[in-house]
């Protein structure tokens, strides 16, 4: 028995349960120590035949210990650590004896690595398993062998897509992509099986330490052929990352450069680029956000009980159909409630469609979900709704009198939630007779694929309806962010200060191609124009509308003419094939030089880099100054989730610490000097540069 | 004809030429970009500024094709404006890219110009790029044999013994172990890093310490069974027909090891030193090229030697140190007798055979090598020269300033 790994021998093979103490196996110091430790006594039983390694928790080995990862600062000591890690897999894939994993749960980074040094892989067919290196997704690469490993198993091309996208597979679909060798039923034929493959195979070499190895999908390493492999995956990475995001990168060059060489020097060259990568700030960024922040904000709500058992959703495009449809997946009864037959019919549709996906729960369950489905016209069946949401057109007084005639059908306790984009729901609240139990819940479209919940919470709002509303987020597979209310909210004043910025350098007569550009090499997920055209430019202005009734104010920019002037042109965006771009030919409409003026003479991608993201910077302080921001964790985390803010960077608060305060409040002032008082710095900024304050620079992983 | 200056030279260390080696790791790129960067950062000179990189390198393909000189000047911190050419004289090659530059900037046609060489031996093999050299029916008519049979034929015809290339091999681990323990090479050393600065080679990795002519004598000849049972001995009788018996000495620890590394040395004007403020160390006196004897193919560094003194209107007693690159032991004893020379000036910190010849970057590092000695020793003049696959040689005077 060694601690966290218990070693029990059965017909000589010996069967490696890791059980860290806690309720994963993270790869850290206890964890090598204990493997090392059942290693050494596995390969002490006298006529050993094998060894499978499998796990006592849910998941096999979901990876490393991101807390000591993120801690490490010490270049050498972290190559040394790794070299250490490969030696330690090499010793296992040599020590004679065939060594299987049995993946009783998800294999992922580290994990899946420590499976790849095994001879032979079998997992549980359960789409609940993922497998694989989602190590870019933190701004790393994989850095116990996998970059190696894996290309041998899956090809250099799809190794390489693999380990660039950063997308975990599911168990049913590993095996055809190579990454495990067998399906198993459960756990007592996970095991049955590794014994048998043990049996049948006592002496199996590696694909990397076979001498005449033959690669899968042809090409091999250190061939003109492999050569322009990498050199189109060097420009496809590049198509998507326009250079902002390193990991990707690394990865090819960590395949190109390690696999052509002998096998355990090229394990060098992945340590190397991984201590580079996990040093790096973009790296400790990501981290931070998308792990640390993101952690926390996926268990906001967990725990918490929302009691719905009936939700109506009142309005049901999109947006509404597709929450109707998430409710009634989470066991809820749902009523979508439109007032035009044709919107049911689509929501209907639309259900159907999502349903149809579902294949995998059998057609018994995906009956049951579209049978919780109540589509009307009436009022009659929203009468007992735990929950109301409200995702009506965006027009205050439209809303108020929703609100009015509907909320009394709620059951005794129940809530109104409004899915409004921007106007402050205190406002919305006027026309309720339970201002305790009225919240703002802004979702994100298309609901299925955008995780984030923007909670926004009046001051009137009790707790028990932001915890049920909490926790209905988590039934529907949401990660929350909780908010105060102002007009906008936070991602909405964000992403307007945003695509605003996008626009005004177009009206002011920059070139829109370098404009979209910049916003990508900065590393923004989507080009300002592009989002714009996506949103529809009608949808646009009608918002800066709503905000002037509402606030009574909208800044006098020339970019919201052009939005005004584009509308009256007809290009009201990408539904209708035209908008900023051309959308039969995907590039930005060549017609805005007519009408707009000269370029400036201060322009070039930089400039407009500095334009974009500061116009950002200053919205932000505006938000930390009118208290919108509750926590600034959920405000990196929304951020990135729900407005697609560049992800390497950590989020609006991680960028500007890395401008550094004082810069930034200097730079704001030479901007808000030279093109408008929106790029000002709040008090709130101004202060904190003055005190020398950071967000994050004395941030500790919790 | 104007004066060429040397302003720095500079050199990776040499990794074993093999898939254990320090730098097997590194890509010949990246030895090259790290010579190139270091001596910009060491001379302070800009972006943009130099007007050529010549870079010797023997075996061009795969990681060592496609023009590596213009591609490590675009992964340097040079700019865009220096245009790069790799050069292939076999093992004068990085002599041959110094003497370039020397040239373009003697001639006033360059101010300032990079010469150097890069090979990695363990990631491209010798001869992966196959070669006309070795074309039969050339092979025929002039009887080339492998180096190392001509090799043990220079032996044979200056009637060296088994023992005396053994002592000299001896020596030149003994000199190299000296000069490294003495730091002879720091000033000119320029380590190898990672990404992250973290040190992948500090030092030269082939010298063997406690290495005894008793040792050595165990080796079997390497030459011996090529020479003798495929009748490559009876081949050098077209050329040679009085040596009926070729005395086979050679073997790997009295020949060059096969090593990673590469090497730049900074040429300019005069004038061009000024403008970017940096302090001439010694002035190209002469270079030659020669071509010799094919067969016995490494007798060319006589020949080259004469040449390059007679345009500098020298004598051989008017050099104080040498560099004869120790390709094999016969070579620079050949050298030595030629001119009546003591070895107490041939190759003071040791050659080739203790610390490796990485091809084409050599020539440029053995200039680095005697420059840093004559300093060391506040004496002037020095020439390098190498022997020279296909029976040529090559050889450069330099003279402290």
């Amino acid at each position: 028995m060694t601690d966290g790994i218990n070693v029990t021998i059965e017909d000589d093979i010996a069967i490696l349960e890791m059980k860290m103490p806690g309720r994963a196996n993270k790869i850290g110091k206890p964890f090598v120590a204990a493997l090392d430790a059942a290693v050494a006594e596995a390969l002490a039983h006298d006529g050993l035949k094998g060894i499978i390694l499998t796990s006592g928790h849910k998941d096999f080995c979901v990876g490393a210990d991101i807390e000591m990862l993120f801690g490490l600062d010490n270049a050498d000591d972290l190559y040394a650590q790794l070299m250490e890690g490969h030696a330690r897999m090499r010793k296992l894939e040599l020590c004679g004896k065939p060594v299987v994993a049995a993946l009783n749960g998800s294999a992922l980074g580290g994990g899946y690595e420590m499976a790849l040094a095994c001879h032979h892989r079998i997992v549980i067919n359960s789409p609940k398993i993922q497998i694989g290196l989602p190590e870019a997704m933190l701004g790393l690469i994989p850095g116990a062998g996998g970059t190696q490993r894996l290309p041998y198993l899956m090809g250099i091309q799809a190794g390489m897509e693999h380990m660039a996208a950063a997308q975990p597979v599911r168990a049913h679909k590993a095996l055809a992509k190579n990454m495990v060798d067998a399906y198993a039923d459960d756990k007592e034929d996970l095991i049955a099986k590794a014994k048998a493959w043990i049996v049948e195979n006592p002496s199996p070499v590696q694909p990397w330490d076979q001498k005449r190895y033959k690669w899968p999908g042809g090409a091999r390493p250190g061939t003109p052929d492999a050569m322009m492999l990498f050199v189109g995956a060097s420009a496809f990475i590049y198509k998507k990352t326009a250079g902002a995001f390193a990991a990707p990168e690394s990865v090819i060059r960590a395949v190109a450069d390690g696999t052509r060489l002998k096998f355990d020097r090229g394990l060098e060259i992945e340590a190397r680029l991984f201590v580079k990568l996990a040093l790096s700030d973009q790296a400790k960024d990501m981290i931070r956000t998308l792990w640390f922040h993101r952690t926390k904000a996926e268990k906001l709500g967990v725990g918490m009980e929302h009691g719905i058992k009936k939700v109506t959703i009142l309005g049901t495009g999109m947006m509404g159909a597709g929450l109707g449809f998430l409710s009634a997946k989470a066991g809820m009864d749902v009523v979508l409630k439109d007032i035009r037959q044709e919107a049911l019919d689509g929501a209907r549709k639309h259900c159907e469609a999502q349903v149809a996906r579902l294949k995998h729960l059998g057609e018994e369950t995906q009956a049951a979900i579209l049978g919780r489905i109540t589509y009307t016209l009436e009022n009659g069946p929203i009468e007992g709704s735990d929950l109301i949401i409200e995702a009506v057109v965006e027009n205050l007084k439209v809303k108020h009198a929703v609100n009015a005639e509907l909320e009394p059908l709620l059951a005794p306790g129940g809530i109104w939630a409004s899915n409004t984009s921007a106007i402050p729901i205190t406002r919305l609240a006027e026309s309720s007779k339970h201002k305790d139990r009225f919240i703002g819940l802004h979702f994100f479209s298309p609901v299925e694929k955008m995780p984030l919940l923007e909670v926004i919470t009046p001051e009137a709002t009790n707790e028990e309806t932001l915890n049920r509303c909490l926790a209905f987020g988590k039934a529907i597979g949401r990660t929350n962010i909780v908010v105060n209310d102002g007009y906008g909210f936070y991602t909405t004043r964000l992403f307007g200060a945003y695509i605003l910025e996008g626009v005004q350098l177009v009206a002011e007569g920059h070139d829109g191609v370098l404009v979209e550009w910049a916003a990508q090499t900065a590393g923004m997920v989507m080009p300002p124009l592009k989002v714009f055209d996506e949103v529809t430019l009608t949808l646009g202005r009608h918002a800066f509308e709503t905000r002037k009734e509402v606030t009574g104010e909208v800044p006098d920019l020339s970019g919201i003419d052009l939005v005004a002037k584009m509308v009256e042109l007809g290009r009201y965006g990408k539904a209708h094939g035209q908008g900023f771009y051309d959308w039969d030919s995907r590039t930005v409409w060549k017609g805005l030089k007519d009408i707009t003026p000269d370029t400036p003479e201060l322009t070039g991608l930089e400039h407009l880099q500095r334009r974009l993201m500061c116009a950002q910077a200053a919205e932000m302080g505006r938000l930390l100054q009118d208290g919108v921001i509750r926590d600034l964790k959920d405000a990196e985390v929304g951020a990135i989730l729900g407005l697609g803010f560049a992800p390497g960077s950590g989020g609006p608060l991680s960028w500007m610490d890395k401008q550094g305060l004082r810069n930034l409040v200097g730079e704001l002032r030479d901007l808000a000097a030279n093109h408008g008082e929106r790029f000002a710095p709040s008090p709130y900024l101004i202060d904190m540069a003055e005190k020398n304050q950071t967000f994050w620079g004395d941030w500790k992983a919790e | 004809m104007a004066d060429a200056f040397i302003y720095d030279a500079v050199r990776t260390p040499r990794g074993k030429g093999k898939d254990s080696g320090g730098l097997y790791t590194v890509k010949p790129l990246d030895l090259l970009v790290t010579v190139l960067d270091a001596l910009q950062e060491r001379n302070g000179f800009g972006k943009n500024v130099i007007d050529d990189v010549v870079i010797g390198c023997v075996t061009q393909v795969s990681d060592q094709g496609a023009c590596i000189a213009r591609t490590a000047v675009l992964q340097s911190g040079y700019g865009d404006t220096p245009p790069g050419q790799t050069v292939n004289r076999f093992c004068g090659s990085g002599l041959e890219a110094v003497n370039q530059a020397a040239a373009l900037v003697a001639s006033g046609y360059q101010d300032l110009v990079v010469g150097g060489g890069v090979e990695s031996m363990s990631r491209v093999k010798m001869g992966s790029d196959g070669g006309a050299l070795f074309d039969p029916e050339m092979v025929q008519n002039r009887g080339i044999v492998p180096q190392g049979v001509s090799a043990d034929l220079v032996a044979t015809t200056r009637g060296f013994s088994r023992e005396d290339v053994d002592k000299f091999a001896v020596a030149s681990q003994d000199r190299a172990i000296a000069a490294i323990d003495g730091g002879k090479f720091a000033k000119s050393l320029i380590p190898v890093r990672d990404q992250s600065g973290i040190t992948i080679l500090a030092h030269d990795e082939l010298p063997r310490r406690g290495t005894t002519v008793e040792k050595l004598s165990g080796l079997n000849p390497a030459f011996q069974m090529m020479g003798e049972m495929y009748g490559l001995d009876a081949v050098l009788r077209k050329a040679y027909p009085a040596v009926d018996k070729v005395n086979h000495v050679h073997h790997a620890g009295n020949s060059s090891g096969i090593v990673d590394g590469a090497a730049a040395v900074l040429v300019g004007s005069k004038d061009a030193g000024a403008r970017h403020g940096m302090k001439p160390r010694a002035r190209v006196r002469s270079v030659a090229i020669v071509g010799d004897e094919p067969v016995i193919m490494l007798t060319g560094p006589m020949p080259a030697t004469e040449k390059a003194l007679a345009k500098a209107g020298m004598n051989i007693r008017d050099i104080d140190l040498f560099e004869v690159n120790e390709a094999f032991a016969a070579v620079p004893m050949a050298f030595a007798k030629h001119f009546d020379l003591s070895m107490d000036r041939i190759n003071v910190n040791g050659g080739a055979i203790a610390l490796g010849h990485p091809l084409g970057a050599t020539g440029a590092m053995l200039l680095g090598t005697v420059l840093d000695a004559l300093e060391e020793r506040d004496l002037n003049t020095g020439l390098i020269t190498l022997c020279i696959g296909g029976g040529m040689g090559i050889a450069t005077i330099i003279e402290r300033v």
